[in-house]
C-alpha cells in the first residue's frame, strides 16, 4: 500500500498528464466516429449562444450581398410559379394534389459560425430542435449542397459540411447519368472529387454534377457543382472527377434544412427488405 | 495577487481573440493562428506543474467548445504544457532563472526565446495537425501546415508581446 502510495506521489504529474489527455484525445476520437456526445460543440447551449451574438454584429456586412441573393432566388421562384406560365394545353395542365403530394419541407436558417480550412470542417446553424431539425437531415443554399445535420441542441444545430473528410455524399453527372460518391482532399475549399466513375465513358468539361436522392437526404437534381478535370485512377479503370463547387463555402450566410416527410415510409420498407433477408 | 489577476485577464483575452479573431482568419495554404501557445509560455516560472497543466486544459476546452474541433486544442496545449517545465530546465541560464524576469522575448533575450518557445511551439504544431490528419497520409501537406503555422505564430507572437507585455524592472 505504501509502495502505491509512493508510486502516485512520484508520477502524479505524469499521471495527471495522462488522465487529461486520455480524456481529451477520447472525446476527439469519439466525435470523429460516433457523434452523440453532445458537450463539447458549439450545438451546446453557450456555444450557440456567443456566436448568435456574434453574427448579429457581422450580420451588417453581408446585407447587401444576401439582399441581391434573396431577390435573385425571388425571380427564378417567380418564374417557376404557374400563374406565369403560358398554358399550352388548357384542359390537361394542371396539379391536382392526388397526382402531387409534398415530399420536402424546407426550413431556412442562418449559418452562425463556419470554417473551411480545417480537415474536417462544421457549420452552426441558429435553429434547432424547436424549428424540427433532426439529425441526418439535408442542407443546402440557392447555389448548391452544404452538408447533413450531424449534431442538435434545442436553439443550435451542427452540420456536417461538403468539406469533411468523409462526407460521402451520392453524386450524378447530368448528362450521361452516372453516378459516384463525393469526397473532399482537406486541402481547397473550391474542389472536390467524385470516386467510382469508370472511365468508358467521356465526360465533358462543365457538366452538371447534382445530387442523386438515393438515401432520400436530399431531392434529386440539387446543384453541386461542374466537372473540372478527369484524372486517370492508377491501376483501376476509374476516373477522379475534379469538380468546381458551384457554392463559396467561405462565404455562407442563408440556408435551407431539408426535412424529408416520407423519409420514415422509406426507412420502414427498407428495413423490412433487410429482416427478410435475414431470415432466409 | 497581481500575478493572478494579469493572468486570468490575459487568459479570457486570448481565448476571446481565438475564438472571435484567430478562427475567423483563413490564410489558405494551411496556415492557422493558433495563438494559444504563447499564452501557455508567458506564465510564471514557478508555476506548478499540475496547475499549469489545469490551465492548458481549461483553455483547450474553451476554444474547442467554440470551434468544432472536439478536444484537438486541448489535446495539444496539455501535450505543450508538460514539456515546458523540461524545455526550461534544459535551456537554463549558468545562474538559474531569475524570478523576477518574465518568460518573454523581451525579459530572457531573443535567442532564448526562439529556443524555448520554437521547440514547445513546434511539438505543439505538429501534435495539432498530426492529431486533425490522424493518418500518415499526405504527410507532407501536413508538414506544411506545421512550419507554415509556425512561421506565422512566432511573428505574431512576438508582436504580441511588444503590444501586451511590459519589461519588467531590472
Amino acid at each position: 500500500m505504501q509502495q502505491l502510495i509512493a508510486f502516485f506521489r512520484r508520477f502524479r504529474v505524469f499521471l495527471v498528464f495522462i488522465g487529461l489527455q486520455i480524456f481529451a484525445i477520447s472525446t476527439y476520437v469519439q466525435y470523429l466516429s460516433f457523434p452523440n456526445s453532445q458537450y463539447l460543440t458549439s450545438a451546446s447551449f453557450v456555444g450557440g449562444k456567443f456566436f448568435g451574438f456574434r453574427y448579429s454584429i457581422m450580420k451588417h456586412f453581408e446585407l447587401e450581398n444576401s439582399n441581391k441573393k434573396l431577390q435573385d432566388e425571388n425571380v427564378r421562384l417567380r418564374k417557376l410559379s404557374l400563374n406565369n406560365l403560358y398554358q399550352v394545353n388548357r384542359y390537361k395542365f394542371h396539379v391536382a394534389d392526388t397526382v402531387y403530394e409534398q415530399q420536402y419541407d424546407f426550413i431556412s436558417c442562418l449559418i452562425i459560425n463556419s470554417n473551411t480550412s480545417k480537415i474536417n470542417n462544421y457549420f452552426t446553424l441558429d435553429a434547432g430542435e424547436l424549428q424540427g431539425i433532426e439529425r441526418g437531415m439535408g442542407v443546402f443554399s440557392q447555389k448548391g449542397v452544404i452538408g447533413v445535420v450531424h449534431n442538435t441542441s434545442p436553439h443550435y444545430s451542427v452540420v456536417k459540411s461538403v468539406l469533411t473528410k468523409d462526407i460521402n455524399i451520392d453524386v450524378l453527372v447530368l448528362p450521361i447519368g452516372l453516378y459516384g460518391i463525393l469526397k473532399w482532399d482537406g486541402k481547397d475549399p473550391r474542389h472536390g472529387s467524385i470516386t467510382g466513375i469508370t472511365n468508358d465513358l467521356s465526360i465533358k468539361k462543365g457538366s452538371k454534377v447534382v445530387t442523386r436522392g438515393g438515401a432520400g437526404i436530399f431531392p434529386k437534381g440539387l446543384l453541386v457543382g461542374y466537372v473540372e478535370k478527369l484524372l486517370p485512377v492508377e491501376g483501376k479503370p476509374l476516373w477522379e472527377v475534379v469538380i468546381r463547387f458551384s457554392e463559396d463555402y467561405r462565404r455562407l450566410d442563408r440556408v435551407y434544412v431539408i426535412k424529408n416527410l416520407l423519409m420514415k415510409e422509406q426507412h420502414l420498407l427498407e428495413n423490412e427488405l433487410q429482416k427478410d433477408n435475414t431470415r432466409q | 495577487m497581481n500575478v493572478i489577476v494579469v493572468n486570468t485577464a490575459r487568459f479570457v483575452l486570448f481565448v476571446f481573440l481565438q475564438i472571435f479573431i484567430f478562427n475567423q482568419l483563413e490564410f489558405g495554404f494551411g496556415i492557422h493562428l493558433l495563438m494559444c501557445p504563447l499564452y501557455i509560455m508567458l506564465l510564471p516560472f514557478e508555476m506548478n506543474i499540475i496547475i499549469l497543466l489545469m490551465i492548458a486544459f481549461g483553455m483547450g476546452i474553451f476554444v474547442d467548445v467554440f470551434s468544432n474541433t472536439y478536444g484537438l486544442h486541448t489535446s495539444s496545449l496539455l501535450l505543450m504544457a508538460y514539456c515546458r517545465p523540461a524545455i526550461f530546465k534544459v535551456f537554463a541560464p549558468r545562474e538559474n532563472y531569475d524570478f523576477l524576469k518574465k518568460p518573454t522575448y523581451l525579459d530572457m533575450g531573443h535567442l532564448w526565446f526562439i529556443s524555448t518557445f520554437g521547440l514547445l511551439l513546434f511539438i505543439h504544431n505538429l501534435w495539432f495537425f498530426m492529431l486533425e490528419a490522424f493518418s500518415f497520409n499526405g504527410f507532407l501537406y501536413t508538414f506544411q501546415k506545421v512550419v507554415l503555422s509556425f512561421i506565422f505564430i512566432y511573428l505574431v507572437s512576438i508582436l504580441l508581446q511588444i503590444l501586451l507585455v511590459k519589461r519588467s524592472n531590472k
